[in-house]
């Protein structure tokens, strides 16, 4: 029954409490597993992270590393994927920024089976498109800030696609994270995720290996923020970038920056021309946030010293400096599904219950609530954010475009799987519904769709 | 040896005790009524309090020299500085206004205060206020006090709860030999919208601790207070309280208006 949807009693601490049970048809004991091994391979367990020697976090990863490995696919060829989960709670694992099926792309909301403890899953995947995208927990916290995308359980994936120009010498894998989240009240009186621990790909500034490279060498940086609740801002003392995608996507506008800023789940891959040859620190660039380690010591061959860090004054970053000018009537035939965003007040020593349209999920994503959408045909979401906080909008297993932020024109060529809506403020954004089956919009902040920010849009 | 050393800690235990148990009640404050919560001003800040108490039904006659609390008008400057993310300072202007004795200056006082930070990740929010001071005979015959206050207070969902136990003692006085009183403070409100919170806070001065006064001659007052949560910058907290004992004003109206000013340089990377 294409049309059918989760029951609203059914939510997320539900399900996971319920997966352990549902899980037999796909989890594999030790004795059914088939021999030949699997292309792509994922075991998630506990792991002690060393972000310094005095910083020693218990959590969990994949493969027993922060971030989890790197893997290629080549877009289009078929990977066999095996992961075995080796903790004591359900798991699933998210792969972000692909085109998958509704049951293997791993949102329990979609229909995705959880891993039971102990359990092992396996299936076969066709990666696409091609770009840099991710993998993760899918899971939830609630107020157990160690858990779920609290946790180390993330890696980078890079999809290649058949021919790759690549001009650059090399590429470079960053992951932002942020650790020991604590729930405190802000200065808007509510309970937010404050963090002790910042780290890139693991490691506190001045505690992981340097990154060494040569002068004149091209370097393409794929920059992940895997933070549960963050935005990060980036920049590299005595470099810029050379932004030419943005969540895995080329962008329409390739330029040179002085510093990125990515929302929780954005990527950006950008090309760093190593033409100043010295020790130098590439870190966030709020002086509290790199205080509590996000940096990372990068030095060229036969220099020497101490790293050198310029702190810049102002934030910058504007999605629309990528983007080519649009065409407001390009598309006559799109439709407009308008999302409002706002919460509802729960006491000052509760976060907030986020709401789409007035109504939080499960209630939200009744066939009756939510957007029922026709294979082929071409929508804009329009969302509005009432609420005081941005928002990092997510939508499974589509990529949409970048259409109108605010007030200004309309803008082309900025395609992306997260857009940052500012408080207050409105973006709005197109994809075309060609992959059919339940797809999951929500907003990325752990805390957020713990609280009821997600939505569940049906084909019909 | 041996002996002496014993004699010497039994001394030091007499000396403190004769320092610490030597009290009885004092003449009630009521210009500052505020029960505390535990964070502190953050740093480069400043919060400036006005406290507007009056006591349509108090005490009315003199007692040992000391004008009576009935239809006097207290203004309370209060300015607290932040000092680091967990300590603060503050300073009290008391003044009273009165039929026949016009606007009077009342006295100071000088409050430090430090908090558990953040990265002890209690369960409650923790801190300790010292505060000690100059009140002029007219109005309060102990004209030099001490007060250590622990704070302990806890949000859960729309419910606050907040508790001072605080420990008040006559440095100059008539009271100066009556040593340590106990003068607890308790609140508890519940937030019924995003700017409105409403609940009860409860003062008390139950006398020397060890020796607590009869109910007869103990200070109780209950307050029916509504706190608005307009926006971070103001702090305003409005009530009505009760002193159903004989030593304690029967009626008393309290206000408090604060307004918070950054001094931080508000670089977007800072």
């Amino acid at each position: 029954m294409p049309n059918s949807v989760s029951r609203p009693t059914l939510t997320r601490r539900r399900f996971t409490q319920l997966s352990g049970m549902a899980i037999g048809s796909l989890a594999l004991s030790g004795a059914g597993r088939a021999a030949e091994a699997p292309d792509v391979m994922l075991e998630i367990g506990p792991y002690t992270l060393e972000a310094s020697p005095k910083h020693q976090i218990r959590t969990m990863a994949y493969n027993g590393q922060i971030p989890g490995p790197l893997f290629r696919m080549r877009e289009g060829k078929s990977q066999s994927v095996e992961i075995r989960n080796r903790t004591k709670d359900p798991e699933i694992v998210h792969w972000h920024g692909l085109y998958l099926p509704a049951d293997i792309d791993g949102a329990m909301e979609e229909g995705t089976p959880m891993i039971a403890p102990g359990a092992s899953t396996r299936y076969t995947m066709t990666p696409k498109p091609a770009g840099f995208r991710w993998y993760h927990t899918h899971t939830f916290a609630g107020k157990n800030l160690t858990k779920a995308q609290y946790s180390g359980l993330h890696g980078f994936l890079l999809i290649e696609p058949h021919d790759n120009a690549a001009a650059y010498d090399r590429e470079i894998f960053l992951g932002l994270h942020d650790w020991n989240g604590q729930l405190l009240s802000s200065d808007d009186g509510y309970m937010n995720p404050v963090y002790d621990v910042a780290t890139i790909n693991g490691k506190m500034l001045g505690f992981g290996d340097p990154i060494k490279i040569k002068q004149g060498e091209r370097v393409m940086m794929h920059i992940l923020n895997s933070s549960p609740t963050e935005v990060h801002w980036i920049s590299f003392s005595g470099h810029s970038f050379k932004v030419v995608a943005l969540d895995g996507n080329p962008v329409d506008q390739a330029q040179t920056v002085s510093m990125l800023r990515l929302a929780p789940a954005e990527r950006v891959s950008a090309i760093v021309e190593m033409n100043n040859p010295g020790v130098w620190v590439l870190g966030e660039v709020r002086k509290h946030v790199q205080a509590s380690g996000m940096g990372i010591v990068i030095e060229y061959a036969n220099s020497a010293g101490k790293p050198v860090w310029t702190q810049p004054e102002d934030l910058k970053w504007n999605y629309r400096q990528f983007a080519a000018p649009g065409d407001a009537a390009q598309h006559q035939d799109t439709k407009a599904i308008e999302l409002n965003f706002d919460s509802r007040f729960q006491g000052h020593g509760n976060e907030e219950l986020w709401r789409i349209n007035g109504l939080s999920y499960p209630q939200n994503s009744t066939a009756s609530n939510s957007p029922i959408l026709q294979t082929g045909q071409r929508y804009r979401l329009v969302m509005k954010n009432k609420s005081m906080d941005d928002h990092p909008m997510h939508l499974h297993r589509h990529t949409f475009e970048v259409r109108r932020i605010g007030d200004s024109g309309e803008i082309a060529g900025v395609r992306k799987d997260v857009v940052l809506v500012h408080a207050g403020g409105t973006v709005e954004v197109e994809f075309v519904a060609d992959n059919p089956g339940k797809t999951l919009f929500h907003c990325h902040q752990q805390d957020h769709m713990d609280r009821g920010f997600m939505m569940v849009f049906h084909y019909a | 040896m041996r002996n002496s050393t014993i004699k010497l800690a039994a001394n030091a235990i007499f000396a403190m005790a004769a320092i610490v148990c030597v009290r009885s009640a004092v003449a009630q404050g009521n210009y500052e009524i505020q029960v505390y919560g535990a964070d502190t001003v953050a740093p480069k800040t400043l919060m400036a309090e006005l406290h507007s108490n009056f006591t349509p039904e108090g005490q009315k006659y003199y007692i040992d020299g000391v004008i009576p609390t009935n239809h006097q008008e207290h203004e309370t400057l209060e300015l607290t500085e932040g000092i680091t993310s967990w300590s603060e300072i503050g300073f009290y202007v008391f003044t009273s206004e009165q039929d026949g004795h016009g606007v009077q200056w009342v006295g100071d006082h000088i409050r430090p205060r430090v908090r558990a930070p953040d990265s002890w990740h209690l369960p409650v929010g923790l801190s300790l206020s010292t505060e000690v001071g100059y009140q002029r005979a007219v109005y309060s015959p102990d004209t030099w006090t001490w007060e250590i206050r622990p704070i302990i207070d806890k949000t859960v969902g729309r419910w606050y709860f907040a508790v001072n136990p605080a420990l008040e003692r006559t440095l100059h006085g008539p009271d100066v030999n009556q040593g340590l009183g106990f003068s607890p403070g308790v609140k508890v409100s519940y937030d019924f919208t995003r700017v409105v919170s409403g609940g009860v806070e409860y003062y008390a001065d139950y006398g020397r601790l060890g020796a607590f006064d009869s109910l007869h001659k103990q200070q109780q007052q209950i307050f029916v207070v509504a706190d608005l949560n307009t926006s971070p910058k103001w702090e305003i907290n409005v009530g009505v309280g009760v002193g159903p004992t004989a030593s304690t004003d029967h009626l008393i109206v309290k206000g408090i208006l604060g307004r918070r000013f950054d001094w931080r340089h508000h670089s977007p990377v800072e």
